[in-house]
């Protein structure tokens, strides 16, 4: 990947607003991505990290502002948008009666994969859920079901990769799995957005970070800036 | 087993009661509280009207008709503890006062969790319409005279029979939640069936309906009727601290069904499914999950069952003539939308946001709705009218013609119907335990109340123009019913392809 197409921004959102009846989830937020870069959401329950995942993932449309994801109009070309995006929802994410290989290949089928099975065991493999493959969801812990969701955001290798709350409620392997599944992305240049009230495992992940309180965006931090005691003492610092 | 059943407990769980009908009230909004007390004037006029005007029709008719129905009086009481333990059978000993998800952070106890599925059991469009039908029969047979004192018995029969339900709908599902008892279950209801079909091929039924001890009932609403008073007010008093003792003893068999592991719903949740060749096609793909969503869930597979057997039975021991057949699918096509089609996307539950951020048109997962809802109806629909045919000798063309026609567009008004109302008004519900409804109990009695109206009045047209003697005029207004459900379906997708309404849709679905 050259340096002109990383300057490139994969996500792109100016002055997104959301608003739901009357009540604002998200008041002009602006946010750039970049391709072979991960970048964290962070922020306090109702800042709005969700809400802006979702605008991304074309599952909610826009009130106002600009959003443009590859390039692609949310509010123009949802579905183009869906195709180009892994998503990975902050809640659930899973059709509860259906079992993990059956959203495989529902997931499979409506983006046009082939051979995809191979793909498909590795990664159960990795996030520790070979053997729960043909079980129904329903029966999930909340940390399978978690780890289940990253899978099925990242096993098409989406340009766009979209994670709420990953790591909430995942025990050491799905976090370890999940963190790969973030390099990877990166590696082969990826644009990554990890929303988390994790900080530590955020910077793990992710270059940069977005901190947003109250729907809008307060400040736009390097990584090195939230490591550690002096990391946390700043992060807290800009959550009141 | 101990049972812990003490007067502490039983006040203790009435006030626990009253907190939990509460925190329910609390989350009604304006509209919703003026539709409930609506609704409740609606119910409260039509069981008056029920019971009043059947009384003075009595005259108009020159009684006529109560030499006919006064023999069968004490089968249908009868009939009503009968269906009223299939409906708390079927739906895991009673439907739930606060879904069980939402009670688990609260210490309700199994004696309230019993007083709430008693409270729930009357909202039900079939317990109304057979209480309605029992009282309008009686105050019909017995006349205006001490209406009131004649009335007395029936109510006191439905109080009691609703309890007697209870504890048998609790037992069952006790003995389906211990060792291997979904078998014992399935063969306790087989071995019911089996003795009802040996009754009807024999003859028998009628014998045995005939020393039925609902015979009781019906002479103590005479003697209200009569005016002897004194035996009146002994059956009263009698039948008055029965449901008493049944209400409070029926905790204690709720207690041993609460307490044990929900086997049914784990052994589906826990089983292996075998993985299935890739689909064929994107609408393939969306089938497969809705059908496993339908077939995969407790509630959903117990009601299917009932709801393709019990009618059609109804049918086969009534002996109904095809006329009356005609009425029947309507009546289970409005059963099976109950199940889940009222509020549709509730099928995905959490993963609502997930699947609609798969690169498909919005199109396809509501054809994917229409198409499974419509398998759903129409297999049931169909299940009934075989069994119902068995005792029915052979139908003419038209009776033919006017039962596929009104199959088919009872069919087609209902999936109308529900789609609509789940775009419209949809429900984060979990369809995982067999006590489950797709949306709150009162909601649930607006929708089947429309449906039933709907539906049977649609089968009544076409049973008249079976009479007619020209299939056309029923093949014609067939048509013209069905264009006009797939209008109102059509603008109903179109309201669904918005992203504001589906967003608000799934974004209620998920949570």
């Amino acid at each position: 990947m050259t340096q002109g197409q990383q300057s490139i921004p994969r996500i792109d959102v100016r002055d997104l607003c959301v608003r739901f009846g009357s009540v604002d989830a998200v008041r002009g937020i602006d946010l750039q991505a970049h391709a072979g870069r991960a970048t964290a959401l962070l922020g306090r329950n109702g800042a709005g990290k969700s809400t802006t995942m979702r605008v991304l993932a074309g599952v909610i449309p826009p009130t106002s502002g600009d959003v443009l994801v590859d390039g692609i109009d949310v509010r123009r070309d949802p579905l183009a948008v869906k195709r180009t995006i892994g998503y990975c929802p902050d809640v659930g994410g899973l059709v509860p009666r259906a079992t993990p290989w059956e959203h495989l290949q529902l997931a499979a089928r409506l983006r046009r994969l082939d051979g995809w099975e191979d793909r498909a065991h590795d990664l159960l493999e990795r996030f520790d859920l070979g053997a729960a493959a043909h079980r129904v969801t329903a029966g999930f812990s909340h940390g399978m079901g978690r780890r289940m969701s990253v899978i099925l955001a990242c096993f098409h290798r989406p340009s766009v990769l979209l994670l709420d709350e990953p790591f909430d409620g995942v025990d050491p392997v799905g976090v370890e799995a999940t963190l790969e599944v973030i390099a990877d992305a990166r590696a082969r240049g990826a644009c990554v957005l990890v929303s988390t009230h994790l900080r530590d495992l955020a910077m793990q992940a992710c270059e940069t970070a977005l901190v947003l309180r109250g729907g809008s965006t307060v400040a736009s931090l390097s990584a090195a800036e939230l490591v550690g005691e002096e990391g946390a003492v700043a992060y807290r610092a800009l959550l009141d | 087993m101990p049972t812990g059943l003490s007067w502490t407990e039983l006040d203790r769980s009435v006030d626990d009661l009253r907190a939990v009908l509460r925190f329910r009230g609390a989350s009604l909004e304006a509209r919703s509280r003026r539709r409930l007390r609506v609704g409740a004037g609606v119910v409260l006029a039509l069981t008056l009207a029920a019971i009043v005007v059947p009384a003075y029709l009595r005259g108009a008719l020159h009684e006529e008709h109560v030499g006919q129905f006064l023999p069968i009086l004490p089968s249908l009481y009868l009939g009503f503890l009968f269906l009223t333990i299939l409906t708390a059978s079927a739906s895991g000993g009673g439907r739930e006062l606060v879904p069980r998800d939402q009670a688990v952070a609260f210490p309700v106890s199994t004696t309230t969790d019993h007083f709430g599925a008693l409270l729930m059991a009357p909202l039900n469009v079939a317990w109304l319409m057979q209480a309605w039908a029992l009282l309008g029969l009686t105050a019909y047979v017995l006349g205006p005279a001490h209406l009131w004192a004649s009335m007395l018995p029936v109510l006191v029969w439905l109080a009691l029979a609703t309890a007697l339900a209870q504890v048998a709908g609790w037992l069952l599902e006790w003995v389906r939640r211990g060792p291997h008892g979904i078998w014992i279950a399935r063969g306790i209801t087989a071995a019911f069936f089996l003795l009802l079909a040996a009754l009807i091929l024999t003859h028998e039924l009628t014998d045995v309906l005939d020393r039925s001890p609902t015979v009781r009932i019906l002479l103590a609403a005479a003697w209200g009727a009569g005016g002897s008073w004194w035996s009146l007010a002994r059956f009263l008093l009698e039948a008055v601290l029965a449901t008493a003792v049944v209400v409070v003893l029926g905790a204690v068999p709720a207690r041993w069904a609460l307490h044990r592991t929900q086997r049914e719903e784990l052994r589906l949740e826990s089983g292996v499914q075998p993985a299935r060749n890739n689909p064929g096609s994107d609408l393939v793909a969306m089938l497969r999950v809705d059908r496993a969503a339908i077939w995969r869930s407790v509630p959903l597979r117990r009601g299917l069952v009932v709801l393709a057997f019990m009618p059609g039975l109804v049918a086969f021991s009534g002996h109904l003539e095809w006329r009356m057949i005609v009425i029947l699918p309507g009546l289970v096509v409005s059963g099976g939308a109950l199940l889940f089609g009222v509020n549709t996307w509730c099928l995905d539950g959490r993963g609502a946001l997930w699947r609609d951020s798969l690169p498909a048109s919005p199109n396809l997962a509501f054809i994917s709705r229409v198409v499974v809802l419509y398998e759903v109806l129409l297999f049931s629909a169909g299940l009934t009218i075989l069994l119902a045919a068995l005792r029915a000798g052979t139908p003419t063309a038209d009776e033919v013609v006017a039962l596929v026609c009104a199959t088919v567009v009872v069919a087609a008004q209902v999936v109308r119907a529900s789609m609509t109302w789940s775009v419209r008004r949809p429900f984060a519900v979990d369809l995982r335990s067999a006590r489950a409804t797709p949306a709150p109990p009162v909601v649930m009695v607006g929708y089947s109340a429309r449906l039933a109206l709907s539906t049977t009045v649609t089968g009544m047209v076409f049973s008249g123009l079976a009479l007619l003697g020209d299939w056309r005029f029923t093949v014609l207004l067939a048509l013209t019913m069905l264009l006009w459900s797939s209008y109102r379906l059509a603008r109903t997708a179109t309201a669904w392809t918005n992203p504001q309404v589906r967003s608000r849709i799934v974004a209620v679905v998920a949570s």
